[in-house]
């Protein structure tokens, strides 16, 4: 069975040949390891003299002709990167998110600033600061909101070109320019401040929804039309101990707009998953109300429990992750550990299909024999019947 | 118990934000002491608010605006308050380790701690064990709370643990830990005192502590 009917069929809760595997994404470290190290290190580019004084001087000008274009082939690395590992399915995603302030800020268009800073291996990563709206002028003035027909278009072109080159070879699970809609907000907003103005800015909360609402609704269907069989959205709307918010205060405000996206995919007869960190366990039930055919990441360092849901939820919709990025896949485990995780996570998860294996997160601190490991262990014991 | 200030213990409970000031000042005006408003009617609704949070009936957010309906209503008391009047329960530094920038757990743990009496002393994000330590002996703060959400940061709780021994203080001061990569075995791994998995857990750890001194 080819990787796109094996996992498309399990979204479809179909018999398969074997438990399908998702690659959750993998960051620069991982993907130089198997691509190779490119010649001039990225934190070198980024932190000389010279780039500094650019950066500081010219960063928000620069950002689409040079720096987007540069993030723009380190994506399709990535996408490279797991497709060679041979996993089933990948992440792929196009972040046309951010504007560059000066050498160690960038903004995203949903109204939240981040650091940019290196990654410990000589890449650079970025790193959520603070909220960009701290008040209804803020909101008002927010310079960086994106013209969603305009932004829509690039991430056709972006993913007419990803599905060219690896639509037929691997499963593509496809993210816009967009991150939830939630936790796009709490990030704008800030924490502390986001349940405050949930009840008393009513009106601006509900405009800020409705615009991510349009963005993701657009983008998606550039990604549908440029051949990308499914959409991931990341929305953590869980803390390690349980939701952010209430449940019952999640579904009112963001169901509808989750709902309405959720129905257009369908209705172009693509598939959606929804990736939230963190303990969902009171929160499946309303995801699975949304019309989502699959649910990532299972998070291992959170309370959920993976084995319990597959009892509670497993017929309803395809669970997808359960493999830890704390411990498990970083250089300190042996790979016993991870062949006899695997081993375990098939035996439990496998049986009724609905299953699909992969690591919980992307992090700098995975190495790429770890997913090798991961994926081979896959193939040897993963084969319907499990026979574990 | 008198009606206005149970209204006060109910706005907080309720998380009222917009009654709590006018509800305030009519126990002001009625003359009570505002410690007696405090004790009577805003730690004990934080108090429920706390249970209901471990209940599960209320949630991160709902423990957000607690603070932000305690944190109205505190300069009213405050500043009817004579100088000198109050028990504090101590001071405790609160720090996200070095390497990591993420605020949101440690600001809502320092949110329900200065609600509760504490004296937050909060240093902030990525901060170096050196600089916490340094806090440790300008303030004489003997408890410290440590964040962190990055699992390839955990070593920096360690880095903390280190230098307060190296500095002679280690048996002056509680280390706690907390944070989405943080976990009971981790604690002992890296030799702190104790782990907080919420907030309320964090407020239950450092009253313990204050309660044993």
């Amino acid at each position: 069975m080819h990787a796109i009917e094996r996992v498309l069929n399990t979204l479809d809760g179909k018999p398969v040949d074997r438990v399908p595997t998702f690659c959750a994404m993998v960051e620069d470290r991982t993907f130089n390891e198997i691509l190779g190290k490119p010649p001039i290190s990225q934190e070198w580019l980024m932190t000389n003299p010279i780039a500094r004084f650019v950066l500081d001087k010219w960063g928000p000008q620069i950002t689409k002709p040079i720096f987007q274009t540069e993030l723009n082939r380190a994506l399709i690395k990535r996408i490279r990167a797991q497709v060679e590992l041979g996993f089933d399915s990948v992440w792929a995603i196009h972040d046309e998110t951010f504007t560059v302030i000066d050498h160690t800020t960038m903004v995203r268009f949903s109204g939240s600033v981040f650091n940019i800073q290196p990654d410990g291996y000589g890449n650079m990563t970025y790193m959520y600061r603070e909220p960009g709206i701290k008040s209804r002028e803020d909101f008002e003035a927010w310079p960086y909101w994106p013209d969603a027909d305009d932004l829509a278009h690039r991430t056709y072109t972006f993913f007419k070109k990803v599905v060219a080159e690896y639509g037929q070879k691997t499963c593509l699970f496809g993210q816009g320019p967009t991150y939830g809609i939630q936790e796009s907000l709490l990030w704008a907003l800030g924490f502390e401040k986001m349940p405050v103005w949930i009840r008393k800015e009513k009106d601006l909360v509900k405009r800020y929804i409705d615009m991510n609402e349009e963005v993701c609704l657009k983008t998606n269907m550039a990604l549908l039309d440029a051949g990308v069989p499914v959409i991931i959205q990341t929305d953590d709307f869980a803390f390690k101990s349980g939701p952010i918010m209430n449940p019952k205060m999640i579904d009112e405000l963001f169901g509808p707009p989750y709902k309405r996206i959720i129905k257009a995919v369908h209705d172009r007869r693509g598939k959606y998953v929804l990736h939230s960190c963190g303990d969902n366990t009171r929160l499946f039930d309303t995801f699975i109300s949304w019309g989502v055919d699959g649910l990532h990441a299972y998070e291992n360092t959170s309370n959920v429990d993976i084995f319990k849901e597959k009892k509670l939820h497993g017929e309803k919709v395809t669970i997808i992750g359960g493999v830890g990025v704390d411990y498990l896949l970083t250089d300190r485990s042996q790979e016993i550990e991870v062949e006899e995780e695997v081993k375990r996570l098939i035996a439990e998860l496998g049986p009724g299909g609905r299953f699909i294996i992969a690591p919980v997160h992307s992090l700098s601190t995975i190495p790429a024999h770890k997913l090798r490991v991961m994926v081979d262990a896959v193939k040897r014991f993963g084969t319907y019947p499990i026979s574990l | 118990m008198n009606e206005s200030i149970l209204a006060v213990r109910s706005a907080v409970e309720e998380l009222n934000l917009d009654d709590i000031c006018a509800l305030v000042e009519t126990c002001l005006k009625q003359g009570f002491d505002p410690e007696i408003i405090i004790q009577e009617g805003i730690s004990t609704g934080l108090e429920t608010v706390g249970r209901k949070f471990e209940e599960g009936e209320y949630f991160l957010a709902d423990l957000i605006m607690a603070g932000e309906v305690v944190k109205e209503a505190m300069p009213l008391l405050k500043e009817r308050m004579n100088p000198g009047d109050g028990k504090g329960k101590g001071k405790v530094i609160l720090a996200t380790v070095s390497g990591d920038i993420h605020e949101i757990g440690k600001n809502i743990v320092g949110m329900i701690l200065s609600a509760n009496g504490f004296d937050v002393i909060d240093l902030g994000v990525d901060v170096p064990a050196r600089k916490i330590v340094e806090t440790v002996k300008e303030t004489g703060a003997r408890l410290i709370g440590l964040s962190a959400l990055l699992t390839t940061m955990v070593g920096s709780i360690r880095d903390v643990v280190e230098s307060s021994r190296t500095a002679g203080l280690r048996d002056r001061v509680k280390i706690v830990i907390g944070g989405a990569c943080t976990s009971r075995d981790l604690c002992h791994e890296m030799g702190a005192d104790d782990y907080g998995e919420t907030a309320i857990d964090a407020l239950r750890i450092f009253n313990k502590y204050v309660a044993s001194a």
